[in-house]
């Protein structure tokens, strides 16, 4: 007993405890529901089973009605063009901006901080913004789209079942441009500089510099952006939420969000678990790969 | 007699890693110990379990005769100082100084005496309300120097505290550290990878290679009766030559590979035939004419010169240097004869590096 | 081209192009003085006419703004306050070694991370009303909503804690500290900055937190403001002036503090996501 005091005090079980105390929290906050998660996918939960901790048997039945659902197949698609539309959007207007303000000009790194203000804001409220911004008749996006020519008549952005999807799209890329940025900022910025004064003495102009110099400096910074960027476009559910609701007719519905639709709208607990399980998944696997090779390229 | 610091057959692993094999020192009251090797040898994994920060695997450590092995870091009552200086950044001079005392319980009034008397010491009275990012490299020295008298420990602790320092300044704290030892009757163990360091500050020099100790003694005993080709190469400067050579004659003299395999008297008895590897030091190398009868003939292939000594590198394997004292007159490519006095002239065995002088002792 | 005019087309640009990026926050800020005519007249009146601050006072009134930004304040505190006592610890133990067991901890934390809150909501709400936890909704969100981001405050954390040299510690043990003694006196002032800007984040998440809240937090007296909102919007969708003026209310302090800790918030931001 005492030699465990001790060892708290002065020795190595002080850093024990500390991580063990965070690590018991994340196993019960995040480590059991995962593997709950996994036991209801194979339950029947609902409203009147709720309440108990177990739950009438299910099988597979649950996995059955999903993949039977005529959504699955839409709202797979709609997952991944929402997923990697926002990706690749966000990286774009990212690394475009970032390469914008690599140049040193007055005011530079001020004026990108600026950027970052929208992505500290609560997704609600972006979502609410945009939804606004949106709006058909009277949306400040349609009048300028409008004025510049590009449509003739006003676009219902959130309740055309061809492109509710898209407004969601618009606001989250909007939203996850400036992380992208900023990370991509800081990879530009730890290139040397001499490397371009060599490439220069060397002949090569402003292009192919990019192309010899910027982009093969950058490839771990770009790879962890883009995992980055898939992990968190899985996590987007506010803008969802604010603008469309999955709708209409679950035309902008994305995996995560119908997860939750199912278990708190229809209360088919059950059936949320499995895309959630599902989904998990491919977020594990993302993740792994991401980690696997920023830490390969640590180790360099 | 019981010792301030007394390890007794340490050992020191880092998961398969042994990092130290088989430490015994014994340190008494006052002695000035320095721990010299290599970087990467052992040196501040040894002085770190001898505070505390590390835990020995095995062996016994003692601080004035108690076993400390399971005591923490603060009830060793030993002071350290570090490489980097480790001032607390967050705290003025002053705080730095008693943050050991406060830890303590020793009054303000009495804390406050006590910077003050030890700010005298070190030469840093004005200094005590600044942070430490407004000091000088030596004066930060000083306030580690500082922080670490001001608790009159049982023995303290140096890791490569000059080594941050430049060349001049370095050499001035040389003595002052040296000094400060004496005036307060403290006992120290200073590493550092300088043997030249090493050799000036310390009465007792222990060299360590690979986690273990090579040889201990004086700095005299190192430098005139090396135990090893290892201890040999690594006290000197500029090193050791080594020449391979067989035993001849009556056992007394040493035939050289070199070219025309010139003999040279030793003073060391061998068996005729032996394989050995001699070791003579530069400064050891007496220059004369290259015609007198028991001179090495060597020809020189470049000069460096100091103002105070020169240094003759000579042609062929292995490559030998010869001081000289003042501006050589000598050119790359002239012929010089080295003589060197037998009882300067060290044997050691090819394979195990051991000297074979303590062997015909 | 000489550089003083390359460097003020750039700024120009710069400044362009940070116009047309925030144009939605001058949006919220204008449509929310406008009065109900004027946010439908077209052609959009892009300049606000008189400032309506009625609009505020309706949201103050009716919408229970106050009531809704208390619990969100509620709900913030509560997160980092879990997410700073138990995180903080962690992140310390795993800035100062490097083996096998702390890269395994390691990776179980950044795996966390990446858990999306609209998926981990449903296990946890199942379970939270198997234990009855759902008795106490605010009290169960901040639960679950700080296993979120504690990953995301120990890997920020740990950056900070990694800029303390691990000497400064050994020192104070050296002089007499116990460990807790030397992490409380030496590591965390000298952290100290790096862990209140990881906790202002963690903050500003919990304030804005919706998934958690929307889901477990059935009593409309005790949803935050983020529900506020949606609540609001349905019955009227009409009045975007009032919806933007409690957005506006919503985010403003956000947007203040983003603005006096910009440079702050950037640097321990960075430092923790790419390393
Ligand atoms: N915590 C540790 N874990 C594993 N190996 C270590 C650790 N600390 C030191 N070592 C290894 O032990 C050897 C001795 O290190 P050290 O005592 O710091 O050498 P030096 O003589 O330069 O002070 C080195 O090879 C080093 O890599
Ligand atoms: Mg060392």
């Amino acid at each position: 007993m005492t030699r465990i005091l001790r060892s708290l005090r002065d020795g190595i079980g002080f850093d024990v405890l500390l991580v063990i105390i965070a690590l018991s929290y994340l196993l019960v906050f995040a480590g059991l529901p995962l593997i709950y998660n996994v036991i209801i996918s194979f339950q029947t939960v609902d409203v009147f089973s709720l309440g108990t901790l177990w739950h009438p048997n299910a099988g597979f039945d649950n996995y059955r009605a999903i993949f039977d659902d005529p959504l699955a197949g839409r709202v797979l698609w709609q997952t991944i063009v929402f997923t990697l539309g926002s990706v690749a959007l966000q990286f774009t207007f990212g690394f475009a901006l970032a390469l914008f303000f690599h140049q040193n000009f007055t005011g530079a790194t001020w004026i990108r901080g600026l950027f970052l203000a929208a992505w500290v804001m609560p997704g609600l409220v972006v979502g609410v913004l945009w939804n606004w911004l949106l709006s058909g008749d009277f949306g400040v996006i349609n009048h300028l789209l409008e004025s510049l020519g590009l449509i003739e008549d006003p676009v219902f952005w959130r309740s055309n079942v061809e492109t509710s999807l898209y407004a969601v799209l618009i606001a989250n890329i909007w939203y996850g441009t400036p992380f992208n940025m900023i990370l991509l900022a800081v990879g530009l910025a730890a290139i040397p500089g001499d490397l371009y004064e060599a490439a220069e003495l060397d002949g090569a102009n402003a292009f192919q510099r990019f192309w010899t110099i910027t982009l093969p400096m950058m490839r771990a910074t770009i790879g962890a952006v883009l995992a980055l960027g898939i992990i968190f476009t899985l996590q987007q559910f506010d803008l969802f939420a604010a603008i469309t609701q999955g709708g209409p007719a679950g035309s902008s519905t994305v995996a995560q969000y119908w997860s939750w639709q199912l278990s708190f709208r229809e209360f088919d607990f059950g059936r949320g678990a499995v895309i959630s399980v599902l989904m998990i998944i491919v977020v594990l696997f993302v993740s792994l790969i991401y980690v696997r090779s920023t830490k390969a390229e640590t180790q360099l | 007699m019981t010792y301030q610091i007394e390890l007794d057959r340490v050992e020191k692993h880092y998961g398969r890693f042994h990092a130290l094999k088989e430490i015994s020192l014994a340190i008494p009251k006052g002695q000035f110990v320095a721990l010299v090797g290599p970087s990467g040898c052992g040196k501040s994994t040894l002085l770190r379990s001898i505070a505390g920060l590390e835990r020995i695997t095995s062996g016994t450590l003692r601080i004035a005769g108690e076993p400390v092995d399971d005591l923490p870091p603060r009830k060793r009552d030993l002071a350290m100082v570090f490489q980097s200086y480790a001032l607390y950044p967050h705290m003025s001079v002053r705080d730095n100084l008693t943050y050991a005392l406060r830890l303590k319980g020793v009054s303000r009034a009495e804390r406050a005496r006590r910077a003050e008397e030890v700010a005298a010491v070190i030469g840093l009275e004005t200094l005590l309300d600044r942070r430490p990012r407004e000091l000088s490299g030596g004066q930060r020295q000083r306030v580690a120097m500082g922080r670490a008298i001001i608790r009159q420990p049982r023995a303290f602790l140096f890791d490569e505290p000059l080594s941050n320092l430049d060349a001049a300044l370095r050499v001035r704290m040389r003595k002052e550290v040296r000094a400060l030892h004496d005036r307060i009757g403290a006992t120290s163990v200073y590493v550092t990878h300088d043997q030249i360091e090493a050799m000036t500050m310390a009465d007792h020099v222990v060299v360590l290679q690979a986690g273990r100790i090579e040889q201990q003694g004086t700095p005299v005993a190192l430098y005139d009766r090396p135990a090893n080709r290892f201890v040999a190469g690594f006290i000197g400067s500029p090193a050791m030559n080594f020449i391979p050579g067989v035993i001849a004659g009556d056992g007394r003299a040493v035939r050289l590979a070199l070219p025309g395999n010139p003999m040279l008297e030793t003073t060391i008895a061998g068996t005729p035939g032996l394989q050995v590897e001699v070791g003579i030091r530069p400064e050891h190398m007496v220059l004369g004419s290259p015609d007198a009868p028991d001179a090495l003939p060597l020809v020189v292939n470049a000069v460096e010169t100091t103002g105070a000594a020169s240094y003759l590198f000579t042609e062929g394997e292995p490559e030998l240097i010869v001081t000289t004292e003042g501006t050589a007159t000598i050119r790359a490519g002239d012929t010089i004869g080295v003589s060197v006095d037998p009882a300067r002239v060290h044997l050691f065995e090819p394979e195990t590096g051991a000297s074979l002088r303590s062997a015909s002792l | 081209m000489s550089g003083a005019v390359t460097n003020r087309v750039l700024l120009a640009v710069a400044l362009a192009l940070a116009a047309v990026y925030l144009f939605p926050l001058y949006w919220m800020y204008v449509t929310s003085l406008k009065t109900q005519s004027s946010i439908f007249a077209v052609p959009p009146e892009f300049l606000p006419g008189a400032p309506q601050w009625d609009n505020y006072a309706t949201i103050w009134e009716v919408a229970n703004i106050l009531r809704y930004i208390g619990n969100s304040l509620v709900i913030a505190s509560g997160v980092t306050l879990i997410t700073a006592l138990v995180g903080s610890g962690c992140a310390y133990v795993l800035a100062r070694y490097r083996n096998g067991w702390i890269d395994a901890a390691l990776f179980a934390v950044l795996m966390l991370q990446v858990l999306p809150p609209s998926l981990m909501v449903t296990p946890i709400f199942v379970g939270f009303a198997s234990v009855g936890l759902l008795e106490y909704p605010r009290f169960a969100t901040i639960l679950a909503f700080s296993a979120k981001t504690m990953p995301f405050f120990v890997i920020l954390c740990r950056a900070a804690f990694m800029t303390v040299p691990r000497e400064l510690e050994e020192a104070a043990l050296v002089d007499g500290n116990s460990r807790i003694g030397a992490f409380f006196m030496i590591v965390l002032p000298l952290a100290r900055n790096g862990l209140l800007i990881s906790a202002l984040l963690v903050f500003m998440n919990g304030f804005g937190e919706y998934v958690y809240s929307a889901s477990i937090i059935a009593d409309n007296r005790l949803q935050p403001a983020s529900i506020g909102m949606t609540n609001f919007l349905q019955p009227n969708v009409v009045n975007w002036n009032a919806i933007m003026a409690f957005a506006a209310t919503y985010v403003t302090p956000i947007l203040a503090a983003f603005v006096l800790l910009q440079r702050q918030i950037v640097n321990g931001l960075t430092a923790g996501a790419l390393k």
